[in-house]
């Protein structure tokens, strides 16, 4: 609703309504800051970050609360503070990017095959199809059993199987935008065929795409640590949520917090991410 | 309230089927809350019809839904006075107090019954949801008039034309023997051979099972057709109430005076400007002082912007009361009435006959095959032949109702739909079209600027150039320059098919194409974009090819009218003669039911 938001809808090109807040959804704009500063924290992890998460710096499975590590350390001595915090840069960047590429593949299928419709439409989707079949996480653990194991090779794993949601959705909101009276106004008015699915078509997909693509981030962090978990990751000394749980699981029973740590930063961060797709629908669906 | 309650009831028995007593409301939209209704005052007598009429945006429907005690909680209602309704207060009842009210006295009938049926459901099962009981509900069908009930009782609701769909409704409505029955705006959605059927089906309901009715339109001549009065609302207030002949022949407020001259009927002269309302050109803030209409009246005078006139009695006191909320005098507002005639003339073109036609259509089959589940394919023949001939600088109105083919005659012709077989050859410049929803039809997150310059890109103008012809499109639909920087939500919709208009109109086409371009719009708005677009052609010496289902519209904007019917022209000829002498039977049935009020007295 205010003259702020608008502006900055109109320079990213967005239905400026799609932005507008509405005064009973400040817990949601609340979250959606929190989604900021998960972001900010995750960027700025290494500054933060107050040891080096690699090297041993204190006593040995100190509990949380020690002076000097807040959230303890580990079985050799490094400060679990510091390896959760880069552990959470690795997860959520490598997060958002899967989304991205899942967002800006499948947003190039989706759009080719809503707009041109017909023959490609059939043949694009139909493949698209052929991925959504694939157990996404099967073939994922596959590509990195081939390619060898480390993190890049992990992302590009997942990334070959987390486009094709996205395809279907952003082919099925072209279809309908496509056949709005606007787009054939635009048709008759005689825009050229680029430009009206970049200017009359593509930014009415938006806020379908950021919606689903938020909601769809806390998958990925899951996804992502489970797979580490089971080895798929960074390989030993590194950071990693997922796999330093998996590494200290055997001090559940005695010293709880060192596999725990990393693990409620993962669920932390999951549950964000969802909340924080939920704040966002709903601030965009409250002038839709 | 004094006097509006001590207005007789016209007809029935004795008392009061509802009453409404000081009633405002105010409802919160994005966060913003604005005073929908500002102290209403009415009471509805037992069996009798009372029509409610305003343009868009005067708080009918949210009068409706508060009798119903139905206003949407997420509007977060704020309700003072009082609604009562059979002697229950809706206002401060229980939900349990609502819903027996609902139940045992209030039926409803809404404007699209398609959406207010449930669609999963046999349309039998609904109306026995109502009376519990299949042979009531058989005899509430035909009742309503529906033919068959019996096989009827078992169909679903996209089965049924949307008369019948209606029809439904209405038994719906009836059968808990209600005492009022709220019909909003219930024929808008229908063609207009339908449209007086279900008047007349409501005027019978009341006759055959003695309760009221509230009948919301935006009409007056629907409202004239069957209500005993009339309440003409303003802005969340009663302009004007009286009987149906007090408020159409004598009207005493300036609104109800410029509704009825705005209003179009086979009468209209054709060769002059159509007389509108002012626009609005005051500030909401101004508007809430003094009297709403008072940044619009012809007659508005000093006090009429500091003081709200109360709605009250003028002339002799008559059984009937005729109240009116103006500060003029009778004898003023009627001189208005009296004075009504358009200003400029409209000269008639000159039709090019040398030149080569504008549009020439020969032989056009279009076919649609839709697919409805499965391996069911349904085609529809959407036109069955059709050969037209528009000269340029001609103006033609294709006359039907819906599922004619004259959206779809138009949509071919425009390039829009392919046609089975025939052929279309369209004069150099092609075919620009104005759509009948113009917030649709413009780019929602594009700003008007950016949608009229993308019509120039293809003549590569240049900034400054493109900024100048920019400027001299939104001067010539009469819109501020400023309004090139906002987005079409942010416009009425007049204003937003002015903008459509513009945008067809600025490098002149060889055919403009309108399709029901102001059925969506109310009436006064709907003459002035009429009035532009017939200024457009004279100045443009522009072709137009004009789609609508309403022969007073036709016969003002065409030379000469075509009738369609199931994908065929079955008439066509010069005005005149098309509105005087139709030959063919269902030009006259369109003929016989356009709704009319008469000349003014």
């Amino acid at each position: 609703m205010t003259a702020s938001t608008n502006i900055a809808a109109r320079r990213l090109g967005l239905p400026t309504s799609a932005l507008r807040l509405h005064a009973g959804n400040r817990l949601s704009f609340a979250i959606v800051l929190l989604l900021g500063l998960v972001t900010v924290v995750a960027l700025l992890a290494r500054v933060i970050a107050p040891y080096d998460p690699i090297q041993s710096v204190g006593g040995l499975n100190l509990p949380p609360g020690s002076p000097d590590h807040l959230l303890g350390t580990d079985a050799i001595g490094r400060d679990l503070l510091s390896r959760t915090l880069w552990g959470i840069q690795v997860s959520w960047f490598a997060s958002l990017l899967i989304v991205a590429t899942g967002l800006v593949i499948g947003g190039v299928i989706g759009t080719l095959a809503g707009v041109f419709g017909g023959w490609l439409d059939n043949l694009l989707m139909r493949f698209t199809d052929l991925f959504l079949a694939l157990p996404g996480t099967l073939v994922a653990i596959a590509i990195v059993a081939a390619l060898g194991y480390s993190l890049q090779n992990t992302l590009i794993g997942i990334a070959v199987v987390w486009w094709p949601f996205y395809a279907r959705i952003i082919r099925g909101e072209v279809r309908s935008i496509a056949a709005r009276p606007h787009v054939e106004a635009a048709r008759l008015a005689g825009i050229s065929r680029p430009r009206i699915v970049l200017r009359h078509i593509l930014p009415g997909v938006v806020p379908t795409a950021i919606v689903t693509a938020s909601l769809d981030i806390g998958n990925v962090v899951l996804l992502l640590a489970g797979l580490s978990f089971l080895g798929l990751g960074q390989s030993a000394p590194a950071p990693e949520l997922g796999a330093d749980t998996a590494r200290s699981l055997q001090q559940l029973l005695s010293q709880w917090w060192v596999p725990l740590t990393p693990g409620i930063a993962v669920l932390l961060l999951s549950l964000i991410a969802n909340l924080g797709g939920d704040a966002i629908r709903t601030l965009m669906n409250s002038k839709r | 309230m004094t006097s509006a309650s001590q207005t007789a009831p016209q007809r029935g028995g004795v008392g009061e089927a509802a009453s409404i007593e000081g009633l405002h409301i105010s409802l919160q939209r994005d966060g913003v809350r604005s005073n929908v209704l500002r102290g209403v005052n009415l009471t509805i007598g037992r069996g009798e019809i009372v029509g409610l009429v305003g343009e868009s945006g005067s708080g009918k429907s949210v009068l409706a839904l508060a009798l119903l005690g139905l206003l949407p909680s997420a509007a977060a209602p704020e309700i003072t006075g009082a609604i009562r309704v059979a002697g229950v207060d809706i206002v401060h009842g229980s939900a349990e107090e609502l819903r027996t009210v609902r139940r045992d006295e209030l039926g409803v009938i809404f404007q699209d019954p398609m959406t207010s049926l449930n669609p999963t459901m046999r349309v039998g099962r609904q109306v026995t949801e109502s009376t519990h009981d299949h042979a009531e509900a058989i005899r509430l069908m035909s009742a309503v008039g529906i033919a068959d009930p019996e096989l009827r009782f078992r169909v679903f609701p996209h089965e049924l034309s949307g008369g019948l769909r209606q029809r439904i409704m209405a038994a719906i409505a009836v059968a808990g023997r209600p005492s009022l029955i709220i019909a909003d705006e219930p024929t808008t959605a229908l063609d207009v051979t339908v449209q007086a059927q279900v008047l007349d089906l409501l005027r019978e309901l009341r006759d055959e099972f003695d309760c009221s009715v509230v009948l919301i339109t935006h009409d007056l001549a629907v409202a004239g057709q069957i209500a005993d009065r009339i309440a003409v609302l303003y802005a969340g207030r009663i302009a004007e109430l009286g009987s149906v002949s007090d408020i159409l022949h004598r009207p005493n407020h300036p609104y109800t005076v410029g509704l009825l001259r705005s209003r179009l009927s086979l009468e209209t002269p054709r060769d002059r400007e159509l007389l509108t309302l002012r626009p609005e050109t005051g500030s909401p803030g101004e508007r809430m002082t003094g009297c709403a209409y008072h940044t619009r009246c012809p007659l508005a005078i000093d006090r009429c912007a500091v003081e709200q006139p109360p709605l009250e009695q003028g002339g002799i006191p008559a059984a009937d009361a005729h109240l009116r909320a103006c500060w003029r005098s009778i004898n003023d507002v009627q001189n208005l009435a009296h004075h009504s005639q358009g200003d400029s003339v409209v000269t008639p073109r000159t039709r090019n006959e040398a030149a080569a036609p504008a549009v020439r259509v020969e032989g056009l089959h279009t076919r649609f095959v839709l697919k409805s589940g499965g391996r069911k394919r349904r085609e529809v023949h959407a036109l069955r032949g059709v050969d037209l001939t528009v000269q340029a600088g001609e103006a033609v109105s294709i006359v039907g109702e819906s599922g004619s083919g004259k959206s779809t005659l138009l949509r071919v012709i425009a390039g829009l739909t392919p046609a089975t077989s025939g052929s279309v050859a369209l004069a150099e410049g092609g075919a620009q079209m104005v759509f009948q929803d113009a917030g649709s039809s413009l780019t929602p997150w594009l700003s008007i600027g950016e949608l009229l310059r993308e019509r120039l890109l293809p003549l590569r103008l240049g900034d400054a150039e493109n900024r100048k012809r920019i400027d001299k499109a939104l001067v010539s639909i009469g819109l501020p320059l400023s309004v090139a920087g906002v987005r079409p939500a942010d416009l009425s919709g007049g204003q937003r098919q002015r903008v459509a208009l513009a945008r067809a109109t600025m490098i002149p086409p060889a055919v403009l194409l309108c399709d029901e371009p102001t059925s969506a719009l109310d009436a006064s708005l709907a003459a002035s974009v009429l009035n532009l677009i017939r200024e457009m052609r004279q100045e443009l010496t522009m072709t137009v090819l004009f789609v609508t289902h309403d022969l007073s519209v036709a016969r003002l904007m065409g030379d000469r009218i075509v009738v369609m019917t199931q994908g065929e022209i079955v008439e066509a000829g010069p005005v005149n003669e098309v509105i005087e002498h139709p030959s063919h039977p269902y030009t006259q049935s369109l003929l016989a039911s356009v709704p009319d009020i008469g000349v003014l007295a």
